[in-house]
C-alpha cells in the first residue's frame, strides 16, 4: 500500500493516529484535564429528609406520619440508615459507582428563614451579606493552577455566586416563551381570588398544552439547560466552572408529587450534564445546595414549612463518593434545631471548602478569603 | 398616612404610568397637587426627523428609484433603493415611536405622557405603505404634544391640517367637484371629513347626518400635502384651485368664508361642540378611570370644557379634583403599553431597543401606530385582557425578571405599597427566589390593574 492511499483510507481520523504518537500520548498523560466545577443551586428549600430519607430513623414516620407513606416506589438504599428518593434514579448509579455522594445535616449558618437571604448568603459566602460579591467568583480569581479558566452563568445575568470576578459571562437560551412550570403554579395560587385572572390563567393553560410538545417543549427546562451547559463545559477548553439552578423546591403543599416532578427533573437534568460532559466527567465535580432545609414535621397541606438544616451532594468522576457524608443529629423533638427544624452540624461551606481546595488546590489562605469563616474539612472528597 | 398612600399609588398608578424611583413617596404628601404639576408640556430632547424631512428624503428616493429604472443595470439599481428605503422607514417610525416609548419612560411628568397616548389614540393614524411608514409617527410630536394642555379645537384644527391624518384619511386629493382642479375630472374624498365628525368630535351619535359630512369634506378640500418634486414647497399645502367654491352649511349653520378659513371655522365649531366635549370627556374617564364612566364625573368635565372653551389642561384638573376619580379599587387593566412602561420604569430600566419594544408590544396587541382602523385601539380592557395576553406577560415578565437585579420587596414598596395582609404580598415575600417574587410581584393583581 502506498502512503498517500493510506492516508486517503484513514480520512478524518489521521490526525488522530498522529496525536496518539508516543511523543505526544506522553505529553497528553502528563498534562492533566482542566478540573471542572459545577455549582448547581436549587432555589426554594429542597426537604432533606424527603430526599435523602433517614428511613431508619424511628422519629421520622411519627414526624411525618402523611408525607412518610406517599412514596409511590421503593426508596433507593444508600446504606442501613439513609435512601434516595426514588425518583433519583441516575443520582443512585452514580452513587453505586462511587461517584457521588450526600451531605446530610448540613446548614450554611445563615440561621433565620427568608428565602431571599438565605440564599443571597449561601451564594455570597461572607457572614455579612454583601450583593456585590460570591465565593464562586472569588475561588475562580485565585485559581493559579488554571489560570485561564473560566466561569459561565446559565442565567440572564451574572448570579451572586459569581460576582467580583472578570471571568465570568452568562448565557441563557433567548426565547420570550420560557416562563417556567413554578410561575404557572405560584399565580394559581394568587389569582385565587381574582375570577377574571384566574379563568384567564386556566383558558391560557389549557390552550398552552394543547398546542401540543411545540410549545409545553420550553427552553428554560432544566435538562435542557443542563444539556446545554454540559456542551459548553465540554467544547470549550477554557469554560472550567459553571452555575446552574433550578427553582420549583418551596413545597409548602403537596409536596409528594412537586417534590417527585421535582427529583425527576433534577435527575435527567445530571444524567444530560454527564452525558454532555463525556470524557470531562472524569475532572468534574457538581456540587448541589440549597438555601435551607424544611421543617422536620409536615405540615397540614401536604408540606413542609421553612427550615434549617438540609442536605448537600456532591457528584461526578473526580468525587470520591459512594458513602454518606455528615453527622446525623437525629429528629428527636430535643435533636431538632429551635424544636422544628434539622439540626445544622457541619457547614456547606466547609464542604465546598474542601472540593476547592482539592480539585482546584486552594490554599488554606485561599480558602480564608473565600469563605472566611469556614475552613475546609479534613476529608478526602475528591479522587 | 395610610390614607394618603393609597391615594398615592392611585396617582402613580391610574393617572401615571406607573411610580419610577421615589415617585409614590413624592406622591404622597400630596397626591393631587403632585399630578397638578405633572401637567406639564412635553419636551423631546432628541431632535429626530420631522415629517418635512422625511418628505425630502422620501422625494430622494424617488428621484433615486426613477434613475434606476433607467439605468444599465435596473435590477441591481432597483433592490438597492428598496434597500435605502427599508433603512429610511426604520429610521423614521420605528426610531420615532422608539423614542417616545422611551421618553416616556425616563420622565417625571407621567400623567401628560398618558395623556399624549390618549390623543395620539384618539387621532389613531397607522404605518401602512411608505410614506405613512415614514410619517405616522411625526403626528403625535408635531400636532398633538404641542397641543397637549390647550384647547381642544387647537389641536383638532393642527392634527387636521398634519399631512399624517391628511394621507391616511385620503384628504390630501379631496377636490371640489366645482373647483378649478374638481373640473378636471378630480373628486371629492369624505373620508377624513367623516371621520372628524364620527371619530374625532361629535362622536358616531352626535346627531350630524349624510350632508353635514358633505359639507365638512368640501369645507376642507383643497387641505392637501405637497409633493417636493412638484410643487417646490413641503409638507402642508393649501390648494385654492382645489376648493370647493360656495357657502357650506354645517349642523344648521352657515360658513360664508372663502378659501382656508371656512373649513377651519367649521372644524372650530365643530371642537367645541357640546357632542363634542361630552365625547371627549366621556373617552377620558373611561381612558383614565374606568370602563364604566360615572356620568357625574363626565358631567364635571364637560362643565369645566365648556366653561373653559375646551382647555384640556383645565378638564384634566377637574378629573384629578373629583372624589370619583379616585375610587379605592383598581377600575381596569392597565394596557398593554401602560403594562409594559410601567414595569420597566418599577426595576429601574431606562433603555430599550426597538426590536424588542415592538416585538413585546406587537405580542400584546397593541403596537405604536399599527391600529389599522382610525378608529385606534380599544380602550377597554375586555379587548386586551385574553388568555393569550396574559400568557404573553407572563413569558415576558419571567424574561424581565431573569434579566434584572431590582429587588422585589423594595419595588413592591416602591409601586404598590402593599401591606403585609394581602396576599400579594405574602406571595412576593414567600416567594422561592428574587427572580419569581419579582415576577409574581408585576403579574399580581394589583399590578396588572390600576
Amino acid at each position: 500500500m502506498k502512503r498517500r492511499q493510506f492516508v486517503k483510507m484513514l480520512g478524518a481520523s489521521a490526525s488522530l493516529v498522529m496525536m496518539q504518537s508516543p511523543v505526544l500520548a506522553a505529553i497528553n498523560k502528563s498534562h492533566k484535564k482542566p478540573a471542572k466545577v459545577v455549582w448547581l443551586v436549587l432555589r426554594g428549600g429542597m426537604d432533606s429528609l424527603h430526599t435523602v430519607v433517614p428511613y431508619n430513623d424511628p422519629d421520622y414516620a411519627s414526624l411525618r406520619p402523611k408525607l412518610a407513606k406517599t412514596f409511590k416506589n421503593d426508596l433507593l438504599p444508600l446504606n442501613s440508615d439513609f435512601a434516595l428518593h426514588p425518583s433519583l434514579k441516575h443520582m443512585h448509579s452514580l452513587y453505586k459507582n462511587k461517584q457521588m455522594m450526600p451531605i446530610v445535616a448540613v446548614g450554611s449558618g445563615y440561621p433565620k428563614r427568608s428565602h431571599f437571604d438565605g440564599q443571597d448568603f449561601l451564594e455570597s459566602g461572607l457572614t455579612t451579606m454583601d450583593h456585590d460579591t460570591g465565593w464562586l467568583g472569588r475561588a475562580i480569581n485565585l485559581l493559579q493552577v488554571q489560570p485561564n479558566s473560566k466561569a459561565l452563568a446559565v442565567a440572564n445575568s451574572v448570579p451572586i455566586s459569581l460576582r467580583d470576578t472578570e471571568k465570568v459571562s452568562t448565557w441563557y437560551p433567548s426565547n420570550l416563551k420560557d416562563a417556567d412550570e413554578n410561575i404557572y403554579e405560584s399565580l394559581m395560587d394568587l389569582y385565587q381570588e381574582d375570577e377574571l385572572l384566574s379563568s384567564r390563567l386556566n383558558e391560557g393553560l389549557n390552550t398552552q398544552d394543547m398546542a401540543g410538545n411545540s410549545k409545553t417543549k420550553k427552553k428554560g427546562k432544566f435538562v435542557d439547560l443542563a444539556r446545554a451547559c454540559g456542551k459548553l463545559l465540554a467544547s470549550n477548553n477554557d469554560t472550567d466552572c459553571a452555575m446552574l439552578e433550578v427553582g420549583g423546591w418551596d413545597t409548602h403543599n403537596n409536596q409528594s408529587f412537586r417534590l417527585a416532578r421535582q427529583l425527576t427533573d433534577l435527575d435527567n437534568g445530571i444524567a444530560a450534564l454527564q452525558e454532555e460532559l463525556a470524557d470531562d466527567w472524569q475532572n468534574t465535580v457538581v456540587m448541589v445546595a440549597t438555601e435551607f432545609g424544611r421543617t422536620a414535621k409536615e405540615n397540614g397541606t401536604g408540606g413542609t414549612d421553612h427550615g434549617t438544616g438540609g442536605a448537600m451532594f456532591m457528584l461526578g468522576g473526580a468525587v470520591n463518593g459512594g458513602k454518606v457524608l455528615g453527622q446525623w443529629p437525629g429528629l428527636k423533638q430535643e435533636q431538632l434545631f429551635e424544636g422544628r427544624d434539622l439540626m445544622p452540624t457541619t457547614s456547606t461551606f466547609s464542604w465546598i471548602a474542601t472540593v476547592l481546595q482539592q480539585h482546584w488546590q486552594l490554599s488554606n489562605d485561599d480558602i480564608s478569603k473565600v469563605f472566611p469563616s469556614a475552613p475546609a474539612y479534613k476529608v478526602k472528597l475528591t479522587t | 398616612m395610610s390614607v394618603i398612600n393609597t391615594q398615592a399609588v392611585i396617582a402613580v398608578n391610574r393617572f401615571g404610568l406607573g411610580a419610577r424611583g421615589d415617585e409614590l413617596a413624592q406622591a404622597s404628601k400630596n397626591p393631587k397637587a403632585w399630578l397638578k404639576q405633572q401637567l406639564q408640556p412635553i419636551v423631546f430632547t432628541n431632535k429626530l426627523m420631522s415629517s418635512n424631512e422625511m418628505f425630502v428624503e422620501l422625494a430622494k428616493l424617488g428621484e433615486a428609484r426613477k434613475a434606476a429604472k433607467k439605468s444599465t443595470n435596473a435590477d441591481e439599481e432597483f433592490k438597492k433603493n428598496s434597500k435605502d428605503r427599508k433603512k429610511f422607514l426604520t429610521k423614521s417610525y420605528r426610531a420615532l415611536s422608539t423614542d417616545t416609548f422611551k421618553e416616556a419612560l425616563n420622565s417625571n411628568n407621567s400623567l401628560s405622557w398618558r395623556l399624549l397616548d390618549f390623543f395620539s389614540n384618539h387621532f389613531s393614524v397607522t404605518a401602512s405603505g411608505p410614506v405613512m411608514g415614514a410619517i405616522s409617527a411625526t403626528l403625535e410630536r408635531e400636532a398633538i404634544a404641542p397641543n397637549l394642555l390647550g384647547n381642544f379645537d387647537e389641536m383638532l384644527l393642527a392634527v387636521s391640517k398634519h399631512p399624517a391624518m391628511l394621507i391616511f384619511l385620503n384628504n390630501e386629493r379631496s377636490f371640489g367637484p366645482n373647483s378649478r382642479i374638481g373640473k378636471k375630472g378630480k373628486g371629492l374624498n369624505e373620508n377624513l371629513a367623516r371621520e372628524i365628525l364620527e371619530l374625532h368630535t361629535l362622536g358616531v351619535d352626535g346627531g350630524y347626518k349624510q350632508a353635514d359630512v358633505i359639507e365638512l369634506a368640501k369645507g376642507i378640500t383643497g387641505w392637501s400635502v405637497a409633493n417636493p418634486r412638484k410643487d417646490d414647497s413641503v409638507g402642508f399645502i393649501y390648494r385654492a384651485a382645489g376648493k370647493e367654491p360656495g357657502n357650506r352649511m354645517l349642523l344648521g349653520k352657515t360658513y360664508k368664508q372663502n378659501n382656508m378659513a371656512q373649513g377651519e371655522a367649521m372644524l372650530k365649531d365643530l371642537g367645541n361642540h357640546p357632542k363634542t366635549a361630552h365625547y371627549v370627556c366621556t373617552k377620558l374617564v373611561k381612558h383614565f378611570i374606568s370602563d364604566k364612566p360615572s356620568p357625574d364625573l363626565v358631567q364635571k368635565l364637560v362643565s369645566t370644557w365648556q366653561k373653559s372653551g375646551g382647555n384640556i389642561k383645565q378638564v384634566m384638573t377637574t378629573l384629578i379634583d373629583s372624589d370619583w376619580s379616585w375610587q379605592a379599587d383598581s377600575q381596569k387593566f392597565k394596557t398593554p403599553r401602560e403594562f409594559v412602561m410601567s414595569s420597566l420604569r418599577a426595576v429601574g430600566r431606562k433603555e430599550i431597543k426597538h426590536k424588542e419594544l415592538f416585538f413585546t408590544l406587537m405580542t400584546f396587541g397593541q403596537q405604536p401606530m399599527q391600529a389599522g382602523s382610525p378608529a385606534g385601539y380599544s380602550d377597554e380592557q375586555q379587548d386586551w385582557d385574553g388568555a393569550n395576553a396574559l400568557m404573553s406577560k407572563i413569558d415576558w415578565v419571567a424574561l424581565l425578571a431573569r434579566k434584572t437585579k431590582a429587588n422585589a420587596e423594595k419595588v413592591m414598596a416602591k409601586t404598590l405599597a402593599l401591606t403585609p395582609e394581602v396576599s400579594t404580598y405574602k406571595a412576593v415575600v414567600r416567594a422561592e427566589s428574587r427572580t419569581q417574587a419579582l415576577a409574581l410581584l408585576l403579574l399580581s393583581p394589583e399590578f396588572l390593574r390600576r
